[in-house]
């Protein structure tokens, strides 16, 4: 296993940036997750890793060594392909094998990888088979599989396990885990999914536009985010965002909404709301933390809800404030209709404030 | 740490830009890629483009009966003056537009009528696909001969069972008549190619929807209506493209009647490849038959431009 | 009450018969033109074996046997035995004919596999130079290229040689050649190749040991396409070769023709063996086959 170290990582074409100036460490034996919207990015980064696509600049080294003029063949790394790619032609048996014959290993040593390989992920009895006579959660270890046969120094995953269907992805999230733990592998796991990257992460890179977001693990990227952007992307339901204006009052300030309400802040959030670089503020706050009230109530700001949804153990209120929506979460037994003028009150202590201009989380003074 | 949202809208302008980099630069970057394609290209260009070329070249000179063409002279325009104004070009043309319409149109309404009766499942479909396909597949020399045969005037068994039905009292002598040797051939060339407009039209069948079909269906549509507000218009593309490829294909046409007719009796199948051809190699005139290749070359130029758009136009309504 | 369900019955089945009879109509139609075609299509190709089967005699009457009153392999075998002089030369054209259409198949194929691969996969200007190559091929009447394409193989030495064919033949299939053939490679995924790099192959090596085999429907499409256009290729055969020993086939068939003009037997049987290749090659390889022809058109 091996270290992954990318230095100012750019992937171009022509003047569109797909790759722009990424810098990551990920430590041997660690599990990262490239997360982000189609697009972002993810997917090209971990081709650059892997060697398909060429480097514009930068520097990729893996386990010490810089890899950007090399091939795929001579970078010992392994990948999953989103869509397995298992080769169609070749029984589950070749299809492991091929990786080994490429390097032109013994028969009887290969025989002996691939058995082995195939106990663990339990497929011994598919081995005559062809790909397309499995199913998709078998055809999903033969491709872990083929990666697994030859100990590579890093595993890359392309969105593994998004063909298949809810149960399975659940069921394979933990195989997957339980895989990293026993190995101690290095893997970069790219998702489109932030859940599977906050389940199994060790680290998540958020990635937007070709830019690194945020690099961080799964629950500082959750509770500190660094931007709109990750607040948005990380979380389900996402954070809701209320875009306000700062006030001051002498020596007191409040975020004033477009429609007149005010909400006074206090002296912690009163100095961040005052870094920002105009006065446009952006307030944050995750469904959890963000609390209804049927009656006027002091510090709350009026709001009228829009949909109830129930889940079964929560059900989530969207309420609007002027034209901003909050997502609130309430015990199902609290009873709340659409049109019902409700009031809002945020917990001081967990709101997120981002600069309304930058869209940069404003650091505590 | 690099944060920059407002990037992101950077990047669609940029990509309206991508072109920048100048041509020779981008081969000279992908010059690997070229070395698969370039076994390709060298050969299309010495025997595809450069004859091209020479073509349009020659049309301008007046060449040896000897060919050797250090000796030809330079005429200008003067091998179109004569072709245009000559009285066999406006025959020729005649018949051969007679020729390319009529075979196109019988050989598209056949395969569509073929198409469309073979578009279900029954008995033996797949076997009688293959046999209507086999004139196709065969030589036109073979396929031609056999018609000679057929039509032959004395012994021709087409001759033969129009006496034995009552529609004559003797054999017609189909190929050395005037007005019936040109029908002849290009029933001939129907029978050769109707079964490629089948195939393209049932290839085209496959892309109608079922369900669509059967909407239709629900909603009252007969047999007709659901062909004619369906299954037409999902046919369009396809048609356009089998049309305009019969319509080549007519035009460039030679071995039916050199080989029936050779042109005969008296000019009445002859048609601009047939006359081309006799130019060149019966006359050894290259220059003035090379004038009379540019001119074809135009309206298939013609041609090919509607031959784009229609397949482009398919393109677009894809994309909508 | 009873008025209306003593009236329903006459209009009652009227009705099912009525949105019966069109559909059946149509199926009739669809018969009759099926019938049609079919002997259309049949009836020349049944005479020229019937012929082929008569003697030279029994051909010439009027009115024709309709079937021969002696059946005679004798066409046949006089033109299949290398012995005489007839079945020597016609012999002579089959194999000049399949060694020309093998070996221009077989080039056309080892150069267009890899081009059609590269603009599969790569991208580099000129991709759409191919989409116009293959329309001028389809636009331009071979006539246009047989005057400086005769006027080039005398300069090169090659008038009267099988290599002028071959050159020619592999050249002019190889627009659709590769146009097909890209669209077989467009329909492998490229992580197939990502995944066998990976795995430790060289671009060679993943393109020759996954893509290939993958490919292989493409390639057999191409080749028996690229097969019988050669087979059956007449003019430039007729302007290139000149002397006996070397011509093709159809032209031979016409040599032939004109040496032993009322022998309509013997040219129906050689029309018939002259077809056979091509016939088989379609029977057996048919769904490539059609594959290749309408895979431009329906797609694009």
């Amino acid at each position: 296993m091996a270290e992954v170290v990318l230095n100012e990582v750019v992937k171009s074409y022509g003047n569109v940036y797909a790759v722009n100036h990424v810098s990551l460490t990920v430590a041997d034996g660690e599990f990262v997750a490239l997360v982000g919207p189609s697009g972002c990015g993810k997917t090209t980064t971990l081709s650059l890793v892997a060697g398909l696509n060429e480097i514009t600049g930068g520097e990729i080294h893996i386990g010490g060594r810089l890899v950007n003029d090399l091939d795929p063949k001579d970078r010992d790394i392994a990948m999953v392909f989103q869509n397995y790619a298992l080769y169609p032609n070749k029984s589950v048996f070749k299809n492991l094998a091929f990786p080994l014959q490429m390097r032109k290993l013994s028969k009887a040593e290969i025989e002996r990888k691939v058995m082995s390989a195939a106990k663990v992920l339990d497929i011994v009895h598919l081995l005559e088979r062809k790909p397309r006579e499995l199913s998709g959660g078998q055809q999903q270890r033969v491709a872990l599989g083929r990666a697994l046969v030859r100990d590579p120094r890093v595993f890359l995953m392309d969105e593994p396990l998004s063909n298949l269907d809810a149960k399975l992805r659940v069921q394979m999230r933990t195989e997957l885990k339980r895989f990293h733990q026993d190995l101690q592998a290095t893997v970069i796991y790219v998702t489109h999914d932030q859940l599977e990257a906050v389940t199994m992460a060790d680290k998540m890179a958020v990635m937007n536009g070709g830019f690194l977001q945020q690099y961080d693990s799964p629950k500082n990227v959750f509770g500190n985010p660094a931007n709109m952007f990750v607040a948005s992307f990380v979380g389900s339901p996402a954070m809701s965002l209320i875009p306000l204006e700062a006030v001051t009052h002498g020596s007191d300030v409040a975020l004033r909404s477009p429609e007149g309400w005010e909400m006074p802040l206090s002296p912690q959030n009163a100095r961040k709301a005052l870094g920002s670089t105009t006065s446009k503020v952006v307030l944050g706050a995750r469904h959890s933390t963000v609390r209804l009230h049927q009656a006027e109530t002091p510090g709350a700001v009026p709001g009228v809800v829009y949909t109830v949804e129930p889940t079964g153990d929560i059900t989530f209120v969207q309420v609007f404030l002027g034209d901003a929506v909050v997502i609130v979460s309430l015990d199902p037994s609290f009873v709340v209709e659409p049109d019902q003028k409700v009031w809002i009150e945020f917990d001081q202590e967990r709101i997120h404030l981002f600069d309304g201009a930058t869209e940069k989380a404003l650091p505590a003074a | 740490m690099t944060i920059d949202v407002a990037h992101q809208g950077g990047a669609v302008p940029a990509s309206s830009r991508r072109r920048r980099p100048g041509l020779l630069r981008r081969i000279v970057q992908n010059r690997n890629d070229y070395a698969y394609i370039a076994p390709a290209l060298i050969v299309m260009a010495l025997v595809i483009a450069y004859p091209i070329y020479y073509t349009v070249e020659l049309s301008f000179f007046k060449t040896p009966a000897n060919l050797a063409m250090d000796q030809k002279i330079f005429v200008g325009l003067d091998n179109y003056w004569t072709i245009l104004t000559s009285k066999s070009f406006r025959d020729v043309t005649y018949n051969t537009l007679i020729w390319t319409i009529f075979s196109t149109f019988f050989a598209y309404v056949l395969g569509l009528g073929a198409a469309l009766a073979l578009n279900r499942e029954f008995v033996g479909r797949g076997v009688l696909r293959a046999v209507l396909l086999v004139p196709y597949v065969i030589s036109a020399v073979a396929a031609s001969y056999v018609w000679k045969w057929l039509y032959h005037s004395d012994f021709g068994v087409i001759g033969a069972l129009s006496v034995q039905f009552g529609f004559t009292d003797r054999p017609i002598n189909f190929l050395d008549n005037i007005y019936t040797a040109l029908p002849a051939i290009i029933v001939v060339n129907i029978w050769k190619e109707f079964s490629f407009a089948m195939i393209m039209l049932l290839a085209g069948l496959q892309t109608v929807p079922d369900q669509l079909l059967r909407a239709a269906q629900v909603d009252g549509a007969n047999a007709w209506q659901r062909f004619w507000h369906v299954t037409m218009p999902h046919l369009k593309g396809v048609s356009m493209v089998t049309i305009l490829l019969l319509v080549v294909t007519n035009l460039n046409s030679f071995i039916i009647p050199w080989i029936m007719t050779g042109g005969g009796p008296a000019g009445a199948t002859d048609i601009w490849i047939t006359q081309i051809y006799q130019l060149a190699f019966g006359r050894i005139r290259f220059g003035l038959a090379s004038a009379y290749s540019v001119i074809l070359f135009i309206v298939m130029m013609l041609l090919g431009y509607f031959y784009v758009k229609a397949l482009t136009r398919g393109d677009e309504a894809k994309s909508e | 009450m009873s008025t209306q369900t003593a009236s329903k019955p006459a209009p009652m089945p009227a009705t099912p018969v009525r949105t019966r009879k069109p559909i059946d109509w149509w199926r009739w139609a669809g018969r009759g033109i099926l019938a049609f075609l079919l002997i259309f299509t049949a009836l020349p190709m049944a005479w020229m074996v019937i012929t082929s089967l008569k003697t030279q005699l029994a051909a010439l009457q009027y009115p024709p046997q309709w079937w021969p009153e002696e059946v005679t392999f004798e066409n046949y075998l006089r033109l299949l035995s290398p012995n005489n002089a007839i079945g020597h030369e016609f012999l002579q054209y089959f194999w000049n004919s399949l060694y020309v259409s093998i070996l221009s198949t077989v080039l056309g194929v080892v150069v267009a596999v890899p081009a059609a691969y590269a603009f599969s996969r790569f991208r580099f200007p000129g991709r759409q130079a191919l989409f116009f190559s293959v329309l001028l091929r389809n636009m331009f009447p071979a006539v246009v290229f047989l005057m400086p394409l005769f006027l080039m193989m005398k300069w090169l030495g090659l008038v009267n040689t099988h290599g002028s064919l071959i050159l020619t033949y592999l050249t002019f299939g190889l627009p659709l050649s590769i146009w097909l053939l890209k669209g077989f490679y467009d329909n492998i995924p490229p992580q197939l190749e990502q995944a066998a790099r990976i795995d430790g192959a060289t671009r060679f090596q993943a393109f020759f040991h996954i893509v290939m085999p993958l490919s292989s429907p493409g390639i057999i499409a191409t080749a028996i396409y690229a097969f019988i256009m050669a087979w059956n290729e007449y003019v430039y055969a007729l302007t290139f070769l000149n002397s006996k020993e070397m011509l093709t086939l159809p032209v031979g068939l016409q040599r032939f023709f004109a040496e032993y003009a009322t022998d309509w037997p013997g040219l129906m049987a050689a029309s018939f063996i002259m077809s056979v290749p091509v016939v088989v090659l379609f029977l057996v390889l048919q769904k490539y086959f059609v594959r290749a022809l309408t895979e431009g058109a329906v797609k694009s």
